[in-house]
């Protein structure tokens, strides 16, 4: 008797289990993603009527400077900081992979805690620590003599490019060691020992043993980088406002200031729009390493 | 045997050399205090009278405490009710979308039902829209539900979590076939197999899925700051960047306020180190 009444809900449960996510999703990721298509068609602040211009808000922005300076500076940020991050984060997940070693545990979490820490909190300290006029870091440099004139950290074009990069780098330095730590302990022991018989040194097994078994997975940390370069917001908003001279302006900050500043919904749409295929693409060529790893 | 001994180090990484060690460790030591020293900077800023915060020489640790920053924040800038209201809103988001997260990740793991194969490329395809995308229309809906100033507006987004019911259905998936089968020849129905067997079993990943889930909803910043409005609405990063002022910006309040957001997070993330390591490496590498 009790049989078909077990099947029935076997064959309805899965369905409400999912449904709370599709119904949300619906309401609050999908309907607004096709909505946010449609405004980038019109001219709209917001509160009045929407006017359907057609493509005008595409062409705008693509003419615009700003945009396509927005994402040169995340490409310059990108190439200033994921270089050196995968570089010191694969010698240092290197050096946690050893046996000898000592505080390993210690120094794994002290390089991961900027990580959770709040970004708004850490930009603070950073405007705290990069003040051209009595920050810390000039304040120092100044009274050892390593330099006369302070650095504008925060108030010239590059320099402020590169704050923001030092920034990025310290919240995901340790992040991305520990991923490529997991890389690393992977790689079988067995290979450095063969590498030490052959009178390879330390060195040489760190570059052609360690780089090509743990190269998928720079890859892999490599694109999840990109996209968080291309998605950057509070960094910049905070440190720099996307100044001087729109230097540090990403398109994140892009879209929230024609959005929520300057009230121009359309046009920011067509920027949310651009920023949805851009990210739509890095996670596509992410899925295709992804499934080439497996 | 000496040639045994000689593999062995070797295996350790050559720890024979003691200068090679040393200066791997040297290494370290400073990359560690490049990552620590913006915290040390923060807590002793926090105790400092704005007067002291830009001078040269620096301050490195205040002569007085100025414990009243705190006390400011507290008692005529509504930090009390700024700090619950993160708590509240990173609690209730982690506590439904785990639930929520495990409802559907068990689901996809454990059924076999019509449309799974295509219901489940949309989840993996969801996590393709990012937020920021979806802001601008989101905005003007939620005008119109009066979601506006309001801590639901925050949490509802997120609650639909596509990273979180891949994390739980891996949890799911190394759960044995068994375990249901046995619940439900006793007469269990889905739900109860679900609540009584199942649930137990996932609490490994309710641990590491819900501190990601926490810390990220604590240090949320952009869309909360979007649509939280009133002081009293506000989450600690959205009062933080409240406090700056265009002319005057009160730094050795916005370091106590940092302060006040950033030690409850160092205190949970220290207890629960190891499931927010091994959670967020395989969230990264299976999500």
């Amino acid at each position: 008797m009790k049989a078909p009444k077990w099947n029935k809900q076997m064959l309805v449960a899965p369905y409400i289990y999912i449904s709370p996510y599709f119904i949300l999703f619906f309401i609050f990721s999908l309907y607004p993603i096709l909505y946010s298509i449609y405004i980038s068609l019109t001219d709209w602040n917001g509160s009045g009527e929407k006017v359907f211009i057609g493509f005008d808000n595409y062409m705008q922005l693509f003419s615009d400077n700003d945009f396509w300076l927005s994402l040169w500076n995340s490409a310059l940020i990108f190439l200033m900081y994921v270089p050196l991050m995968l570089f010191v984060g694969l010698i240092l997940a290197s050096i946690l992979n050893s046996n000898w070693m000592v505080g390993k545990g210690f120094f794994r979490m002290a390089l991961f805690v900027p990580n959770f820490v709040s970004v708004v909190a850490v930009s603070f300290v950073f405007i705290l620590l990069l003040n051209t006029q009595d920050g810390l870091i000039n304040s120092v440099l100044r009274n050892i003599g390593l330099i006369d004139n302070p650095i504008p950290w925060l108030e010239s074009p590059w320099w402020a490019r590169l704050s923001v990069a030092m920034m990025v780098l310290y919240r995901w330095l340790g992040y991305n060691m520990l991923l490529l730590l997991t890389g690393l302990q992977n790689i079988s022991k067995d290979l450095y020992e063969a590498a030490y018989v052959d009178g390879a040194t330390k060195i040489k097994s760190f570059f052609y043993i360690t780089i090509p078994l743990v190269k998928k997975m720079l890859l892999f940390c490599t694109v999840l980088s990109t996209i968080g370069t291309f998605s950057l917001f509070t960094e910049p908003y905070i440190l720099t406002q996307g100044g001087p001279l729109n230097s540090t302006l990403t398109p994140v900050l892009m879209l929230y200031r024609e959005s929520f500043q300057n009230f121009n919904f359309g046009y920011a749409s067509s920027i949310a729009v651009c920023f949805f295929v851009l990210m739509m693409v890095i996670s596509l060529v992410q899925m295709r390493i992804f499934d080439e790893k497996e | 045997m000496e040639k045994t001994v000689k593999l062995q180090a070797a295996g350790h990484g050559g720890g024979k050399n003691i200068w090679s060690s040393s200066l791997a460790f040297a290494l370290m030591a400073i990359v560690s205090l490049f990552t620590l020293f913006p915290l040390f900077w923060l807590f002793s800023s926090s105790l400092k009278d704005i007067s002291e915060i830009f001078v040269n020489p620096p301050i490195w640790v205040p002569s007085v405490l100025h414990w009243e920053n705190f006390r400011e924040l507290f008692v005529e800038r509504k930090f009390g009710i700024i700090t619950w209201n993160s708590f509240l809103l990173s609690t209730t988001s982690t506590l439904i979308s785990l639930i929520f997260c495990s409802l559907a990740g068990f689901a996809f793991a454990k059924y076999k039902f019509k449309g799974k194969q295509f219901l489940f490329v949309l989840v993996l395809a969801s996590l393709m829209i990012p937020h920021e995308a979806t802001m601008v229309p989101l905005f003007s809906i939620y005008k119109n539900l009066h979601l506006i100033d309001n801590i639901w507006g925050v949490i509802l987004p997120d609650l639909a979590n596509a990273f979180g019911i891949f994390f739980m259905r891996q949890y799911c998936m190394s759960l044995p076939d068994e375990m249901m089968e046995a619940a439900r020849i006793d007469g269990c129905s889905e739900f109860k197999t679900f609540r009584r067997i199942i649930l137990p079993n996932l609490r490994s990943g309710f641990a590491g899925l819900g501190i990601i889930l926490f810390v990220k909803q604590w240090n949320n910043f952009l869309w909360p700051s979007v649509i939280l409005r009133s002081q009293e609405n506000l989450t600690l990063s959205v009062a933080l960047k409240a406090l700056e002022d265009s002319n005057n910006t009160p730094y050795h309040l916005i370091m106590a306020g940092s302060v006040i957001s950033v030690v409850p997070l160092l205190i949970i993330v220290l207890i629960f180190q190891k499931q927010l390591i091994a959670g967020m490496i395989d969230g990264a590498i299976k999500g």
